[in-house]
């Protein structure tokens, strides 16, 4: 009797320790194992949320913030599930780079559901390079998911009044061939025909390495001065043209930190920085009320005759790090910034609407409140520049590190 | 009846217990590789989110400033979705002090003078850790401010401004025609003082764009740039600590000095004269830098969720249009271009010393790598010294006194790198003891330190011995190139010395406008010091009197430093 009394004992501590362990454990690991599996059993709402992490290129960002805070804040669902939209700035070569050297995928920095970066021209960039890795692209080119832009800009001289007056009298066009004469004039503006107190002529490039509008600018140039739209490897590495480019590069006051946002730095630090540079035009409209509030002369824009735009494509992450709902959530979210309350908004931030049903002059338009200055809604005599292949970035990047970032 | 227990029954329990452990033992083990295993949960609990206070390490210039918004800030009561206040805490530190800190994680962000800074600590991060990624992350600007040459009105006037545009060329041409003429700027571990050293080197290579590293190294160069420091009346902590000095102590003997526009505001509000502004912003017609005051995330590894959160709300509340406000109101330009600076408010006004419309061009900044040859090869350039610390021994400075004071002796010797500076020591008791004799810190900077490490308290005070010895020595020397200062530290009252206060100051008086001047900058350490004879000493010979005590002796030795 006692024995069966002890044994009774000793199975019913093992059996509770056995069940208490197998809860705990189960309790842990199970929601896990079901969260990657399908709907867990008792749901938690916070859990039902789809995050939807965009990367954004710099110059749309603001605009794309405001909505995704528009876009939340309006509560919009899939499949019942609420969206979520973080935008995350970074300018479209940082992110590339991150793409390329496989940065993203970490515990604090997971997969982006999207990325918009500047230039198409980017994400075929960062298809080539997951070409080799993976063997297929990771962003696509046709379908439901292809990339879309969602607005357009494009690169625009913007230079002070008072300077482009003298340089027009002095060269009759602006252009890059003028802006390097002017930019390498020894006695500076006075030879030039300016005021002794302008200095020399200062050119505005943002930092290449820092900024995807650096590089568009030195592919605008060795455009004009090969006079073709298509640029490849042996226009760039030109002798005749690396000394023309590096005579040009002379003549910026300022590559350092600086260096990433440049008409805001134009608008900021006014003529004593830089007279003008060949800029993004949303960015120069966006700044034109500012410039005008903080120094006595006003920015007029003039339309180059080779024109390099951003097309800023929507781009959902095609690989498996990202669900199919978080894919279709950033679908949803695309929908909405291509809306045509959306894309006003975007007018109003000087880019030019995607949506082909959103006109560019109506009451609040940038491109209207600034015609008086250069600005036009309808683009002349352009001929595009023709997006350039991996090959020239590479080529012109490192030419920029070994004979402008160490000048 | 007791029930007594077998040795079966024992067993059995101590078979049972040692399964039970066995059991536990293994379940942790698979509880925590099934934890490393699977994914992680989705959502993140609230501890992992880390603490919410952000430390930002920011410039000296900007104290006012930056007080006023970290409180503004704390005051807001924010807080973290785990529930966590939201604070900022903020920490004064020159840029190269602060570039040394971020290397070591002790600030997640900071905001020095110049975004040159941001650059130089990127390398410094990619030499230190060997990564691709850079350590300087998100950053913003809430404030900028263009270096000018801060010059007295009538100083100005005199120059013909601003009729006439002066330049750097114009200031270090009258700095070498007229002996009387003094000007100074803070060395290159600050933006306004690194400017200053670039106009130089711009000026001595000729060129006002394209600075190259030859250019800097070139011996013409160095020649030129060299004659002008040698005009340099002396060096100093900084611009802030410049303008706090004039403030309390009047204009000296300085006619022109470099720094912020801000601080001209800042000054002229502060002296509140009515007839017209004390100090005028000159915008050099060679062209100027800004300090632009950026304000950046660090992106160090222990960076928590908190305060990547903190940081970004701070900006908002940094580029909120009220903060905005008073960013313009404390004299700096706002980066919110739609507040204007010719507004009713605004202290952007010729009252003020200013003028919103300048400067109308800028110094090209170099390559980084150009910045750094400027900055070490200043030190070969700068206007050279010969210093002697003077050390009190005396009994009085028995035990933690003595141990601060010889910690504070060797982070003085330390912070001046160049080693053609000329150090010695001497130490006075009873008596004065040559410790070691004045030599370039090249030669003798380890017998400093092993001097430094012997000496040792006991005795009377004989203060003004001490001083006159170092005195005597320096006027022996007879070197007029370089500047010639004493640094005496005392904690007690004078009660052992052959020469009485009277004579010593008659000699100073006597040798600094017939011999050699020599600057003597006097330290009362702790309360017992006498402060009235050391205020004497330090006026007769153009210096200053600092009070110390064991918690500060080492920062001012530091601070002295810089003079030199």
């Amino acid at each position: 009797m006692t024995m069966d009394r002890t044994r009774l004992i000793f199975f019913v501590i093992i059996g509770v320790a056995v069940l208490v362990v197998v809860c705990g454990v189960g309790i842990s690991v199970l929601p896990r194992i079901t969260g990657s599996l399908g709907p867990s059993p008792t749901p938690n709402p916070a859990e039902e949320t789809l995050e939807v992490r965009v990367v954004c290129a710099l110059p749309v960002e603001p605009w794309v913030t405001e909505a995704a805070k528009q876009f939340n804040a309006e509560g919009h669902t899939l499949e019942g599930h609420p969206i979520h939209v973080e935008i995350i700035p970074m300018d479209g070569l940082a992110a590339m780079g991150r793409y390329d050297r496989e940065e993203f995928g970490t515990e604090d920095n997971p997969y982006p559901t999207a990325w918009i970066p500047d230039s198409r021209y980017l994400v075929e960039l960062v298809n080539a390079t997951y070409k080799d890795l993976r063997g297929r692209d990771v962003f696509l080119t046709d379908g439901e998911y292809r990339a879309r832009p969602i607005a357009v800009s494009l690169f625009a001289w913007g230079i002070y009044a008072s300077r482009e007056e003298v340089l027009r009298q002095k060269y009759g066009e602006i252009d890059w061939r003028a802006i390097h004469d002017a930019a390498t004039a020894k006695g500076g503006w006075p030879e030039l025909g300016g005021e002794p107190e302008w200095g020399y002529f200062k050119l505005v490039v943002p930092n290449p390495n820092k900024n995807v509008g650096g590089l568009a600018a030195m592919v605008a140039a060795a455009g004009e001065y090969h006079d073709k739209n298509v640029i490849g490897v042996e226009d760039v590495t030109d002798p005749a043209f690396q000394e023309w480019l590096g005579e040009l590069m002379g003549a910026v006051t300022d590559f350092s930190s600086l260096g990433a946002y440049s008409v805001e730095n134009l608008a900021l630090f006014g003529y004593s920085m830089g007279d003008g540079g060949q800029l993004l035009e949303s960015d120069l409209l966006v700044n034109m009320q500012g410039i005008q509030t903080r120094w006595a002369d006003p920015l007029v824009i003039v339309y180059p005759k080779y024109v390099t735009w951003f097309d800023f494509p929507f781009t959902v992450w095609m690989g498996p790090e990202t669900t199919a709902q978080e894919k279709n959530a950033a679908l949803e979210f695309e929908k909405y910034l291509l809306s045509p309350e959306v894309q006003q908004q975007a007018v109003k931030r000087g880019l030019r609407p995607a949506n082909p049903d959103v006109p560019l002059d109506g009451p609040d338009s940038l491109f209207v409140k600034w015609q008086s200055q250069g600005a036009m809604v309808i683009v002349p005599r352009s001929t595009a520049m023709r997006s350039p292949d991996r090959d020239v970035l590479l080529a012109l990047l490192r030419w920029f590190d070994l004979n402008v970032a160490q000048r | 009846m007791r029930r007594r227990q077998t040795p079966g029954t024992v067993a059995a329990l101590v078979g049972l217990l040692t399964l039970l452990v066995f059991v536990f033992v293994g379940c942790c083990s698979c509880w925590g590789a099934l934890d490393k295993l699977l994914p992680s949960g989705r959502a993140t609990p609230p501890t992992a989110r880390g603490q919410a206070t952000l430390r930002l390490a920011y410039s000296p210039e900007k104290e006012p400033l930056i007080s006023e918004l970290v409180v503004g800030f704390n005051a807001l009561g924010l807080t973290t979705p785990d529930g966590q206040p939201m604070i900022v805490e903020a920490v004064r530190l020159e840029p190269d002090l602060m570039i040394q800190g971020a290397l070591s994680g002790d600030f997640q962000a900071m905001t020095p003078d110049s975004s040159i800074w941001l650059d130089q600590l990127d390398r410094a991060w990619q030499e230190q850790t060997g990564s691709e990624s850079p350590l300087v992350g998100q950053t913003e600007r809430y404030a900028i401010s263009p270096i000018v040459i801060a010059m007295w009105a009538d100083v100005a006037q005199d120059m013909g401004y601003p009729a006439q545009p002066v330049g750097w060329l114009d200031l270090l041409a009258r700095a070498q025609s007229d002996s009387n003429f003094g000007w100074s700027h803070p060395s290159t571990t600050t933006a306004s003082g690194l400017l200053a050293t670039l106009a130089e080197f711009y000026a001595g290579a000729g060129k006002t764009r394209g600075l190259t590293e030859e250019d800097v190294q070139r011996q013409a160069t160095l020649d030129y740039v060299a004659a002008i420091e040698k005009t340099v009346r002396h060096y100093g902590e900084g611009e802030w600590a410049l303008v706090q000095r004039l403030l309390s102590e009047g204009r000296g003997d300085l006619d022109a000095f470099v720094c912020q526009e801000q601080l001209v505001i800042y000054y002229n509000r502060q002296a509140g004269s009515s007839a017209g502004p004390a100090l005028v912003a000159v915008y050099p017609k060679e062209g100027s830098l800004w300090e632009d005051h950026p304000l950046a995330l660090l992106e160090t590894p222990d960076l928590t969720a908190n305060q990547r959160l903190v940081f970004g709300r701070f900006v908002e509340y940094l580029q909120s249009p009220e903060t905005q406000t008073r960013v313009l109101a404390h004299g700096y330009r706002p980066t919110d271009l739609s507040i204007p600076l010719s507004g009713p408010d605004s202290p952007f006004t010729s009252d003020l010393g200013v003028d919103p419309a300048q400067p109308q061009t800028a110094l090209q900044v170099p390559a980084p790598a150009v910045v750094q040859v400027v900055q070490d090869v200043w030190w070969y350039t700068k206007r050279h010294t010969n210093v002697y610390l003077v050390v009190d021994t005396s009994g009085s400075m028995e035990g933690e006194k003595l141990e601060g004071a010889k910690e504070a002796l060797r982070i003085f010797v330390e912070q001046i790198k160049g080693d053609m500076e000329r150090v010695g020591l001497i130490e006075f008791a009873s008596d004065v003891y040559d410790v070691v004799e004045m030599d370039e810190l090249g030669r003798n900077r380890q017998a400093l330190m092993e001097g430094i490490d012997g000496l040792w308290a006991g005795g009377d005070t004989a203060l003004l011995d001490g001083i006159k010895v170092a005195y005597d020595r320096l006027q022996e020397r007879g070197d007029t190139e370089r500047i010639n200062a004493i640094v005496v530290m005392t904690d007690g009252l004078e009660n052992s010395s052959s020469i009485s206060l009277y004579e010593l100051i008659a000699e100073v008086d006597v040798g600094n406008s017939r011999g050699v001047p020599v600057i003597i900058f006097c330290i009362a350490y702790g309360d017992d010091a006498d402060m009235n004879t050391l205020r004497q000493i330090a006026e007769a010979s153009g210096g200053d009197v600092r009070r110390g005590d064991p918690e500060t002796i080492r920062q001012l030795y530091k601070i002295l430093s810089t003079y030199f």
